[in-house]
């Protein structure tokens, strides 16, 4: 039975990736793409940590995959923001996948 | 002798082509691609060396996707300012 989660867990969080970079290959505009580093994040950060801690229990290492995905999504939401207001700066802002030059 | 293909082995694999795409995104286009291409790589990478710690049973390796995640923050917002007023 923890073996059957443990390997549903890691399909969720490999699907997750994957789903997360064909976002990323497939969206146009440079902040739509930005929602894809998020997805990743937050489904395949989620998915990790449950599945290290039904893996591992409370250990120090799912204690620090914990801490590590606490701040990959906390921090993540920050450089996002930071990085959407640099690409509204250079003018990369809504519907300015055309301008982007990345075949949309 | 090898080691035992296991279910984490077999998830670090998989997540090798998400990296590759993001890495290779982020090594060519646009600035803007290749600034989101970052991010993604980053948050895989992330996966990838926390996954590394199960898949070698190496405890150590989730210091390394530790101090990936604390400093992406910084490296991301170095970047962002760069780009945006200088590039």
């Amino acid at each position: 039975m923890r073996e059957a989660l443990v390997a549903g867990l890691l399909v969720v969080m490999v699907a997750a990736a994957w789903l997360g970079c064909l976002g990323f290959a497939r969206l146009r505009a440079p902040l739509d793409r930005l929602h894809a580093a998020t997805f990743i994040n937050v489904v395949g950060g989620g998915a990790l940590v449950l599945v290290a801690f039904i893996a591992d229990g409370a250990s120090d290492r799912a204690l620090k995959i914990l801490l590590a995905v606490a701040v990959s999504v906390g921090a993540g939401a920050a450089s996002s923001h930071a990085v959407a207001r640099a690409l509204v700066q250079r003018g990369a802002g809504p519907g300015a996948g055309a301008r982007d030059g990345s075949g949309g | 002798m090898t080691a035992p293909m296991t279910d984490w082995t077999i998830a670090l694999i998989a997540l090798l082509p998400p990296l590759a795409v993001a890495l290779s995104a982020a090594c060519r286009g646009p600035v803007a691609r290749r600034l989101v291409a970052v991010q993604v790589a980053g948050s895989v990478a992330t996966l990838v060396l926390a996954v590394m710690t199960f898949a070698f049973d190496q405890s150590s390796f989730i210091d390394l996707a530790l101090c990936l995640s604390l400093l992406s923050l910084p490296g991301a917002l170095v970047m962002a300012l760069f780009v945006e007023r200088w590039l």
